[in-house]
């Protein structure tokens, strides 16, 4: 397995002086030999990025080895490996014109240093210089990480600089099918025991007090933005009235929640006591917690809006 | 019956209803005055005119309806909109607004009263918040009774939440939107109770209205049918569901295809289809109840069986056949990026650009809704407690609708009346239980039975202090509110003593004020800015007012032709084409994405790359807001970053996100500004010739607090025409080609070297040379 490449690699020294269509061979039996992909070193890089090359080529600039500490390269090469593989399966003669490349930080430093690269992964896209694919552009183009490092937005940008699109589809998710399979068989299975809950109004209820609650204390906004659960500072509460950390969800959700259930105390259990003196001490203890935890949460409130003028007992 | 406090004995029932009747009708009055005079801040705070952005497109639309009438209005093809598409206006607008409007105009003038019509316009929002609050009092008023009705008003009437869509001068589509959704669900309960037909095709028509004025009557088209289903698989299928739904269904639908913008959408796009689906269910239910009534049910079971495949199976082949051969549309991008969060920020980075799109943090809800917003859970458990049909409806209305205002700010309007609703329901029932002066009859034999439960009951409830987990709360509840279970008598609802009932009563009213300081604040602060007009405070306290915005328009409107074609982002697109009256290549209308992409892509290129953009679009004037020098953080610089994004979308290969960076990834306009950032037309503009004002000192950016180089960007492409006072808009104007033939640099430089002065015009630099 090992020797593979590095035979590729000996034959380096006898080819440099080549013609492009021998260089194109040693390209096409390199990205054979690393299915599809090729292992870059600076004299490789050299030879697949050659000023008159006729074909184009997409570069992963990475740094896998461990002591790099590069977790963003280890969490993106997948995604590169899928879709270099999926281009192994458009037919020969477009194939051949396209080339994927990874190249290691500790096999090429000085193509690292040539380009200027501080950082890693990065993804260059060479376009062929000569040929009929040629556009008169020769410098390459940077992939934009922004879409993340999913495969799918990879595959759709490098398919406008490849001579077919990329045929890449994700694979099949097998363990969630499975669950969601297995989940409907537990349920139809165990209908006949969870139905009487499913059939309760207070089963629902706390369902849909829940998801309330949860809601208006801005899950969503935590989801959508992928907010940290506490500040990098150990705080759990972010600054700001358009921001919040996925900590506070809980609190206001808890805060709010007892609130409400002080509430539905006063209302709907309270009356129903029937000593005099249980009952009075309930609705004072109730009602202090009521004015109580309002206060606090009117004090979260003057945290995330410096400008709130009002205030109750703290 | 002991009582707690004396009660009056010689009045007569007729004397009680009536005084309760006379008192709610002052109270509804007093209602809808606090509910309108709450919204004039804005005026009183500035001045009688349109705000924000949107507005100014529906007073133009009504100025054009009031002048040239209904049909004139109906056929309007604006020519200077999306210069050089157009607009189609009356196919691409819901017409509701405008019409009502008009309608008021006309009456208005029938009646010899010359009221303008911009007034007409400021006015409406106010004066259909007090119908608001009429409409939540009989929504309410079905739920629980007419005292939960009054206090539901009142909270509509002033919750922040409604006022910061409503405020005079906010002429906008919600203004009346919220009445209609109000009503128009208030007819359907009403419906349902009845099972009348009359109710349920005045249910369909302010539907229709609904449709004709906002967008948002999607959530009336999936509200009512969940209700529908959650009602039959509750098995809760009544004759009354049937009528109600049927005529609801059936008018609304034929007459919401009458608005041309929407037309056959409702039997062909996905978000309609839930309505279609449950009409269609409720036929099959109906039918099956009809034949079980004439069958056995040996046979029955049989029929069933057979029609329930039978009809599952076509109704699942027609509907993958339809959508397989395109005759249902896909789902719509504002429809997916409910459901799927991450979908419009990848898709469609337009609609991820508009500030009411984002999720909204917690803050905001107790900001918009205070102290109802923890009220009213404990709403929605009193409406499971009785779970009549119509409180599943609030129920649903409630989860749907917190899900839907914690993805998108502005969909907290929609949160906003069932929040006033259910919290009505929990107050007014906490305060029917203390004000009422019953006591229990034999406090002391009753509680030594009572008393072992009675005790655990209070330890547990004193456990929930500590760890308040609603679970247990509500098994504790529903203990309680099922009384009969253990075969004793009844248990009575009443409280002991006088200070208690002061104790809750006194706390009650106290959170009733906090809340009415609270709105008032909140109204006065953050709601009545008209962001057309800006203020600012003087070092003495007086109110400054800031007048840029108006300033560069009339400046527009006045020195140049009526046909020079004005491009700005498309944020001010209808303000231009209010005030200035010029044409625009984009507004807020944001239906082309490309077009928009396309001026994206000239802010962000260099002027080389921009000038043959500007020259196809016929562009004459650039008009771009920086708020540097005030420190106005709205500006186009902040924004930038959207219109790369958006010509990103389309040109991903000329324009690129990081070049924007600095290789650090820092967002910044000094010396160490990337490349494509100091070269490109947006920075250029803004930052032309500021750092002049500095007089050779550091030139300082007050929004992003950076100082700005010494030796500013220069122009070769444009002019600058006008600077208004503050800075805060700036209007370029596109040179013409050189009159030989050069490019305008090398026209430039060429003039430079000769001249210091950089814009004397080319013609009077030919004689010199």
């Amino acid at each position: 397995m090992i020797l593979l490449p590095f035979l590729a690699l000996l034959s380096f020294p006898f080819s440099f002086a080549a013609t492009p269509d021998s260089a194109r061979q040693q390209l096409v039996a390199l990205a054979a030999a690393g299915g599809g992909l090729i292992k870059l070193d600076s004299a490789s890089y050299d030879l697949l990025t050659a000023p008159d090359r006729d074909w184009s080529a997409s570069i992963e600039f990475t740094a896998l080895d461990t002591r790099r500490r590069c977790a963003p390269c280890k969490e993106f090469n997948p995604s590169w490996n899928a879709v270099a593989k999926a281009w192994t399966k458009t037919p020969k003669a477009h194939r051949d014109n396209h080339f994927f490349a990874t190249l290691d930080f500790d096999n090429g430093q000085t193509v690292f240093q040539q380009l200027g690269l501080s950082s890693a992964p990065v993804v260059y896209v060479f376009p062929p210089v000569e040929g009929p694919r040629a556009t008169g552009r020769t410098d390459p183009s940077k992939y934009d990480f922004s879409h993340g490092f999913e495969p799918e937005p990879l595959a759709q940008h490098l398919s406008n600089h490849t001579p077919i699109p990329i045929p890449y589809s994700p694979p099949f998710d097998w363990a969630r099918w499975i669950t969601i399979g297995s989940g409907i068989l537990t349920f139809a299975v165990t209908l006949r025991f969870v139905s009487p809950i499913l059939q309760s109004r207070w089963t629902w209820a706390v369902g849909s007090i829940l998801t309330s609650l949860i809601m208006t204390s801005g899950y969503m906004f935590t989801r959508i933005r992928n907010s940290p659960f506490m500040g990098g500072d150990g705080s759990w509460i972010a600054g700001g009235f358009q921001n919040q950390f996925g900590q506070e969800v809980q609190v206001v959700a808890l805060v709010y929640g007892t609130l409400g259930a002080a509430f539905l105390m006063l209302i709907m259990v309270i009356p129903y006591q029937t000593s005099a003196q249980r009952q009075r001490f309930q609705i004072y203890l109730w009602s202090t917690i009521i004015v109580l935890v309002y206060s606090i949460l009117v004090v979260l409130f003057k945290v995330k809006n410096r400008g709130y003028p009002f205030r109750l007992l703290l | 019956m002991p009582t707690a406090f004396p009660l009056p004995s010689d009045l007569s029932p007729a004397t009680v209803s009536n005084t309760a009747s006379l008192l709610r009708i002052v109270a509804l009055s007093l209602i809808s005055g606090a509910a309108i005079a709450s919204r004039l801040f804005a005026v009183i705070n500035f001045e009688s005119i349109i705000h924000e952005f949107d507005p100014w497109f529906n007073y133009r639309a009504t100025r054009v309806l009031a002048a040239k009438g209904f049909y004139e209005f109906w056929n309007w093809f604006d020519p200077t909109a999306w210069y050089p598409l157009g607009r189609v206006v009356g196919g691409t607008v819901y017409p509701g607004l405008m019409a009502t409007s008009g309608v008021i105009y006309s009456f208005l003038h029938a009646l010899n009263l010359p009221v303008d019509i911009r007034n007409i316009c400021v006015m409406l929002a106010p004066g259909f918040s007090a119908l608001t609050a009429w409409a939540t009092y009989m929504f309410t008023k079905e739920m629980k009774d007419e005292s939960a009705g009054l206090l539901a008003a009142a909270f509509i009437g002033i919750v922040p939440g409604y006022i910061s869509r409503s405020v005079a001068g906010s002429y906008d589509n919600e203004a009346i939107a919220i009445f209609l959704l109000m009503f128009t669900f208030y007819c359907w309960i009403k419906a349902l109770k009845l099972g009348s037909a009359l109710f349920g095709t005045l249910a369909a028509v302010f539907y229709f209205y609904m449709v004709a004025a906002w967008g948002g009557y999607v959530f009336i088209t999936n509200m009512i049918p969940l209700h529908g289903l959650v009602l039959i698989l509750m098995g809760r299928y009544t004759s009354r569901l049937y009528v109600a739904y049927s005529s609801w269904y059936v008018i609304g639908t034929l007459s919401s295809m009458q608005v041309p913008f929407v037309g056959f959408q409702p039997v062909s796009t996905s978000e309609h289809m839930a309505a279609l689906g449950v009409f269609g269910l409720l036929q099959i239910v109906a039918f099956t109840q009809l034949v079980r009534s004439h069958v056995s049910s040996k046979q029955f079971q049989d029929l069933l069986f057979v029609f329930a495949v039978t009809t599952g199976i076509l109704g699942g082949v027609a509907f993958v056949g339809l959508t397989y051969t395109g005759s249902i549309a896909p789902w719509t991008g504002r429809f997916y990026s409910l459901w799927d969060t991450g979908y419009a920020k990848k898709h469609i980075p337009i609609i991820a650009s508009v500030s009411e799109h984002q999720p909204t943090a917690w803050p905001s809800f107790f900001m918009d809704l205070q102290f109802l917003i923890f009220l009213f859970p404990a709403g929605v458990i009193l409406c499971f407690h009785q779970l009549r049909d119509e409180h599943v409806f609030v129920i649903i209305y409630a989860v749907m609708a917190s899900y839907f205002a914690g993805v998108m700010v502005r969909l907290m309007l929609t949160l906003t009346p069932v929040v006033c609703v259910a919290s009505a329901v929990a107050f007014s029932s906490l305060l029917d239980t203390y004000v009422d002066a019953a006591e229990p009859e034999h406090a002391e034999e009753s509680s030594e039975a009572a008393a072992p439960s009675a005790s655990k009951k209070a330890k547990k409830a004193a456990a929930q202090a500590a760890a308040p987990d609603t679970g247990s709360t509500l098994t504790d509840i529903a203990a309680a509110a099922t009384p009969t279970k253990k075969g004793e008598k009844p248990k009575t609802k009443a409280i002991y003593g006088l200070d208690t009932r002061l104790a809750i009563i006194m706390n009650a009213f106290g959170m009733l004020a906090f809340f009415v300081f609270h709105c008032t604040w909140a109204t006065s602060n953050a709601y009545s800015s008209p962001s057309v007009v800006l203020a600012s405070t003087n070092a003495d306290g007086s109110q400054h007012i800031i007048d840029d915005f108006r300033e560069a328009y009339y400046w527009l409107r006045q020195n140049t032709p009526e046909t020079a074609v004005v491009m700005s982002w498309w944020d001010y697109g209808y303000q231009i084409a209010g005030m200035a009256d010029r044409p625009t290549l984009v507004d807020n209308n944001t239906w082309n994405n490309t077009h928009i992409a396309t001026v994206g892509k000239a802010m962000s290129s260099s002027e080389e790359v921009a000038y043959p953009i500007l020259r196809k679009h016929d562009v004459d004037y650039v008009l771009v807001i920086f708020g540097g020098l005030l420190g106005y953080s709205g500006d186009d610089i902040n924004k930038f970053l959207w219109m790369v994004r958006i010509a990103q979308g389309v040109w991903p290969e000329e324009i690129q996100e990081p070049n924007y960076f600095t290789p650090q990834g820092e967002y910044r306009v000094d010396d160490m500004a990337s490349p494509a950032m100091k070269n490109s037309l947006m920075y250029k503009m803004s930052y032309y010739r500021f750092s002049e004002l500095f007089g050779g000192g550091a030139a300082t950016d007050r929004v992003r607090n950076q100082q700005v180089p010494k030796v500013g960007p220069t122009l070769d492409y444009l002019d600058e025409a006008y600077t208004t006072e503050n800075w805060i808009v700036r209007i370029y104007e596109v040179r013409k080609e050189d009159l030989l033939g050069r490019d305008l640099k090398s026209a430039n430089a060429f003039a430079l070297g000769k001249k210091r002065k950089r814009s004397k015009p080319v013609s009077r630099r030919r004689a010199i040379v």
